[in-house]
């Protein structure tokens, strides 16, 4: 694969312009200020992290798809999908270049949010375990939330359209579930939401809980919005 | 090098490229010419592997546009229309990146850069980001990456927009140095760039090739006629003129300041001007200028697009 040159570029775009220190910066402030501000981490005295890991999925429906709308639409806008798919690439190794220099950048961010566990550490004892679950959990829900803006982000040509639309698709599949709090459903619509819900099967992860149909669920989706982006490709051509 | 047989392009209900075939050789330069819509970009978005054509094929250098598409990714260089580059790279990244993805060995990889910015003169530019850039410098970056890794075929979409004349001739040498050795195809409404370049144009309109050939041979198959201008002091008898043997037509005749012009259609081949000559002599008129004209490549144009006009 060819594709190192590709994710090179792609990160050097990410980092010669402002946004993804923006983003990156916002990430880990707003996670903290909720944790430890409203969330009143020291007033309540609990040597647990849930409530860091439990912001998650609401923050990434904001700050996933400010990575991913650029990936694609500024191609379009720029019109260098022009070049870009006459390169010696295939269609999935170009789709998987601009999806692990996104996956680079959500690693990034939350290597940045570490040293929050590890000096909370010193001040009681954590469930080591339990926090290596919900950082698991968060990767995944990052992969799956990223696969699902790039492709978003492919279907457009400008980013702010890229974002507004991401941001709704990811706000309902991960909150699908909830829906049946609101209204009155058949008990396997219930059932069937809640099933297809992100925060539903993070939540397993925040408990602490590593569930291989949980594993499997968020790898399914990211594979899934991949493929699709492949074969949406392909087609338009 | 490059075959392209009976290739078809419709988007939705229009046909942008309509049943084009044609056979390139190696070194040879080739325009495609033609007004906007007519079909060269799609052309070149289909040999270039951006686009599939709705019918028919094409073979690059021995490989497919279907079995082989990586192959001939790998041996063409493209220019596209308004040269599109990513903003946030500076020139000297954005070279980088293509001479890796173009596969550009690393222990070459500087030489080769370097080698492509001497030849587009981008020295001055090469660590400013590129949205800074103006269009002329744009423009030559584009086509450095496009030659980064020596392909065996250059398709360049309009290589000289947004270049000032100095700049045109530059680019215009290099790319006849370049068509020496490899298969370039050019597209471009510009008519002097293709008497100055090509070897042979390939005339569209309408998504059909209207006309094929060198300038020259398709100047010839168009121009039917020879014409001349004659300038003649005082007044003349325009029917004696009229009944020299290859004068079909007098296409025009006005006094001016004493003289008058004549503006004159011959047949084809036939050594009309000195028997012009002869008659003006014969006819004791002052004969002050006698001008062969030669249809230019706009006329060309112009009639050939004209014609098939629905």
């Amino acid at each position: 694969m060819n594709i190192k040159g590709l994710i090179k570029k792609e990160l050097k775009a990410y980092f010669n312009s402002p946004m993804a220190y923006l983003v990156v910066l916002f990430f880990v402030l707003t996670l903290n200020i909720f944790f430890f501000f409203f969330g009143q981490f020291f007033g309540r005295d609990t040597a647990s992290m849930r409530s860091y890991f439990s912001i998650m999925p609401v923050l990434f429906i904001l700050i996933l798809p400010a990575i991913s709308m650029r990936s694609w639409a500024e191609e379009r806008k720029l019109k260098t999908d022009m070049l870009l798919f006459t390169l010696p690439l295939s269609e999935f190794e170009i789709v998987m270049g601009k999806f692990i220099s996104a996956v680079i950048l959500l690693i990034l961010m939350i290597v940045l949010t570490f040293p929050v566990p590890i000096m909370l550490n010193m001040f009681g004892s954590f469930e080591r375990g339990q926090i290596i679950g919900e950082y698991i959990g968060t990767f995944l829900l990052g992969l799956a939330g990223l696969s699902v803006g790039q492709f978003i982000s492919s279907r457009t040509s400008n980013q702010i359209s890229a974002y507004i639309f991401s941001v709704v698709a990811l706000l309902f599949i991960t909150f699908i579930g909830q829906i049946t709090m609101v209204i009155n459903v058949p008990k396997f619509i219930d059932n069937l939401f809640s099933y297809l819900s992100l925060s539903t099967h993070f939540e397993s992860f925040e408990k602490g809980i590593f569930d291989t149909r949980d594993f499997s669920f968020f790898a399914i989706i990211t594979c899934l919005f991949i493929y699709l982006n492949v074969k949406v490709i392909k087609l338009n051509k | 090098m490059i075959k392209v047989e009976n290739i078809d392009k419709i988007y939705g209900k229009f046909k942008a490229v309509d049943n084009v075939s044609f056979h390139i050789g190696k070194g040879e330069i080739v325009g495609l010419l033609g007004p906007n819509g007519a079909g060269k970009t799609t052309i070149m978005k289909i040999l270039t592997g951006y686009h599939y054509p709705t019918h028919g094929t094409a073979i690059l250098n021995g490989y497919s546009i279907y079995d082989d598409l990586l192959k001939v990714k790998e041996s063409t260089g493209y220019l596209p229309e308004m040269a599109p580059l990513y903003d946030d790279l500076t020139v000297m990244e954005y070279l980088d990146f293509m001479a890796d993805i173009r596969k550009v060995p690393k222990s070459r990889k500087k030489a080769e850069i370097d080698r492509v910015i001497q030849e587009t003169g981008l020295a001055p530019v090469i660590n400013r980001s590129i949205g800074k850039l103006s269009k002329g410098y744009r423009q030559r970056t584009g086509l450095a990456q496009a030659i980064i890794h020596s392909p065996d075929i250059l398709i360049l979409d309009e290589p000289t927009t947004g270049l000032d004349p100095n700049q045109i001739i530059e680019i215009r040498k290099l790319i006849c140095d370049i068509g020496k050795e490899k298969t370039v195809i050019l597209s471009t409404h510009i008519l002097q760039e293709v008497e100055a370049v090509c070897n042979r144009v390939l005339i569209l309109n309408h998504g059909k090739i209207v006309a094929e050939g060198s300038p020259e041979q398709i100047r010839d198959q168009v121009q039917k006629d020879d014409r001349f201008t004659i300038e003649v002091a005082g007044t003349v008898d325009v029917q004696s003129l009229k009944a020299l043997e290859p004068v079909t037509e007098i296409l025009s005749a006005e006094s001016k300041d004493g003289k008058t012009i004549i503006k004159i259609s011959a047949q084809k081949g036939t050594d009309a001007g000195a028997l012009i000559f002869d008659w003006a002599v014969k006819n004791g008129c002052r004969l002050s200028a006698l001008i062969p004209e030669q249809t230019s490549l706009e006329d060309i144009f112009r009639k050939l697009t004209n014609q098939t006009e629905v």
